[in-house]
């Protein structure tokens, strides 16, 4: 059947690519402008008008901020954390979602009640601070790993994932003496590659972008993660502005302002050069993952 | 075996005991996958629920947890009498309803939008450009915030300075006027994309012979988008929004916090504080750790109240969560 377009329908289906075109384009300058600053020579981006690309072409501020050996410290602790942390995180949280998807698991009504109740029920911030502190984690790596170990919502992916495998493939590996551990490796995990892979992506996001709990937990510089050090760069930027503001309202001319204003040119440099090393990684592999994690949504959601 | 248990109960009793004991250790590998995490759970989030006991006491540093003085509602009374708490409410409650009213159906009418496309190309890259803010952290994503509506040179000031619509450029981030539109603003760039997953996901699963359908009954562009494509997607739709109602006062504390400096810009203060921030700054930044609490238990009691609200007026068209 010929389908015929209406005068109407042209005019819908512009409009409709317009503001997509539009959403794309809000959704990509500011990385692209970011980018192009971050390449850009220092004094020429106080002149304006960077947009799309570097006028003058540098990689001098990258240099600037990798002569902080704080930088290169923070971008070990990220990296660190968001490998051992997603392994430790995936291992743990798969084993008990293969767990739970056992329907002979003794005890499994009382073990998801006590999976869904903190979902409503959290003594909040206080308390956890002050767990972690007795705990001995404060000022530790494994801040960042042990209280990430177990995650409800991934578990109950995992788990949804673990029920749709024939049970038939794990009974007759238990008769052929297989236990539950080598029925997991040997036989669940190699087929479960798409749930697999769209937890390990979610829970290595996370850590990648986590820096709150480097906030209240770490005091010492060397184990801050990279996004903490960017937080700290765009706090003098914004400071830095304040100060602009405060004198463009005609707050008088303060002394510190034309050493500040040499200061704010580099400052935004140095803040985009930080940005963008913060999230390279992201931003190298992201083109591929697209297809592990729809599938992951999809397969967790859907079934359930 | 039957007969003999009617007339003698208790070693019926005596041997379902023995059946649950027997049956867990006859299991016993199989509840060593599940044990740890149950335990990891029990320490990191059933241990600080103490927090929500604390809010009737009188905590100090030092007290065995959940055995400190009893307070009993002096903390709510005081919290009620606070002007900043009320301050705080009603940021909490003003920003979680634009963000309800707006940030909720913008993701549904873009996935409608989007499907209307006829090149699945055209879809496919715009899908996949717009969840990539979803996928950086809220300190990435105020720094490219920050610059695009600095003050400085930043994209939205000059480009309404040479349209000739302002005359000086707008202060976004630091008068706090502007801060429930920025926070609005900042978070539908942020999670447009990646909410709408959900809904594309659902609109996959309309039977395309209902359009074809329709289509023979003479129905327009708009009567299917709304009979066909938005009809399927009404379950997921009322799901989400249970979901989102149920949370509504958790406004995103990162968000805030990184647009805010921290809640290190005072300027912002007034409009940008809301129950988290307060309860950070006033529990561990001041150390009022019971009065933070009472904060904390205050709104989550909100939005469990609504959670239960929503679910209920979810029932009555028969689409209920619980």
């Amino acid at each position: 059947m010929v389908k015929r377009k209406s005068a109407g329908d042209w005019v819908f289906d512009i409009v409709n690519i317009s503001i997509m075109l539009l959403i794309v384009l809000a959704t990509l300058y500011p990385f692209i402008t970011s980018i192009a600053i971050s390449l850009n020579d220092a004094n020429d981006t106080v002149r304006g008008g960077i947009t799309f690309y570097p006028r003058v072409f540098t990689l001098l501020n990258y240099e600037l901020i990798f002569q902080n050996p704080l930088v290169l410290n923070a971008y070990t602790i990220t990296i660190a954390r968001t490998v051992i942390g997603t392994i430790t995180a995936l291992f743990f949280t798969s084993l008990f979602a293969f767990g739970m998807a056992h329907n002979n698991l003794v005890g499994k009504k009382l073990y998801t009640a006590l999976c869904i109740i903190p979902m409503y029920f959290s003594g909040g911030l206080i308390p956890f601070f002050f767990l972690i502190r007795s705990l001995g984690l404060m000022n530790n790596f494994w801040v960042f790993i042990i209280p990430g170990l177990v995650g409800v919502w991934n578990m109950i992916l995992m788990r949804t994932y673990f029920k749709g495998i024939p049970i038939s493939l794990e009974e007759s590996a238990r008769i052929d003496g297989a236990n539950y551990l080598t029925v997991f490796f040997r036989i669940i995990l190699p087929i479960s590659t798409p749930i697999i892979a769209a937890i390990a992506l979610f829970i290595g996001v996370g850590q990648w972008n986590a820096w709150f709990d480097a906030a209240i937990f770490i005091t010492r510089d060397e184990l801050k993660p990279m996004q903490n050090i960017l937080l700290s760069v765009i706090s003098e930027a914004q400071f830095a502005q304040q100060m602009a503001q405060f004198a463009a309202e005609g707050g008088g001319a303060l002394p510190g302002d034309i050493g500040r204003g040499a200061a704010r040119v580099n400052i935004r440099s140095i803040t985009m050069a930080t940005m963008t090393v913060t999230i390279l990684p992201i931003l190298a592999i992201y083109p591929f993952l697209q297809k592990y994690f729809i599938k992951g949504i999809m397969v967790g959601s859907l079934k359930g | 075996m039957k007969p003999a248990s009617v007339a003698l109960n208790v070693p019926i009793i005596i041997q379902k005991k023995k059946n649950i004991i027997t049956e867990f250790l006859k299991q016993i590998d199989l509840q060593f996958l599940v044990i740890p995490a149950i335990i990891h759970i029990l320490i990191f989030s059933f241990i600080p629920m103490y927090g929500i006991i604390m809010a009737f006491q009188d905590f100090r540093i030092g007290d065995f947890p959940g055995m400190s003085e009893w307070a009993g509602v002096r903390h709510f009374v005081a919290l009620l009498a606070d002007p900043n708490f009320v301050l705080v409410l009603r940021n909490t409650v003003v920003i979680s309803i634009l963000k309800l009213l707006i940030i909720f159906p913008l993701p549904i009418i873009f996935a409608i939008m989007l499907n209307e496309v006829t090149s699945k190309h055209f879809k496919k890259t715009v899908q996949t450009i717009s969840y990539l803010p979803h996928f950086i952290s809220w300190v990435v994503a105020a720094t490219l915030m920050f610059d695009f509506f600095s003050v400085d040179g930043g994209a939205v000031n000059t480009a309404l300075l040479s349209l000739g619509l302002i005359e000086r450029p707008i202060h976004f981030f630091g008068r706090s006027e502007y801060f429930w539109a920025m926070a609005v603003i900042t978070d539908i760039w942020k999670v447009l994309g990646w909410n709408s997953i959900i809904f594309f996901a659902a609109i996959s699963a309309v039977d395309s012979e209902l359009y074809e359908a329709a289509e023979i009954d003479g129905a327009g562009r708009y009567s299917k988008m709304w009979h066909i494509t938005f009809a399927t997607i009404r379950p997921t739709v009322i799901l989400l929004l249970v979901f989102t109602v149920g949370n509504l006062l958790n406004v995103n504390f990162e968000q805030i916090m990184t647009l805010t400096n921290q809640m290190g810009n005072a300027a912002l203060r007034e409009t940008a504080d809301i129950i988290s921030t307060y309860v950070f700054r006033i529990g561990l930044g001041q150390s009022r750790f019971s009065f933070a609490a009472a904060a904390g238990l205050v709104g989550s009691v909100i939005n469990v109240t609504l959670l239960l609200i929503a679910n209920k007026i979810a029932a009555r068209s028969g689409n209920e969560v619980f």
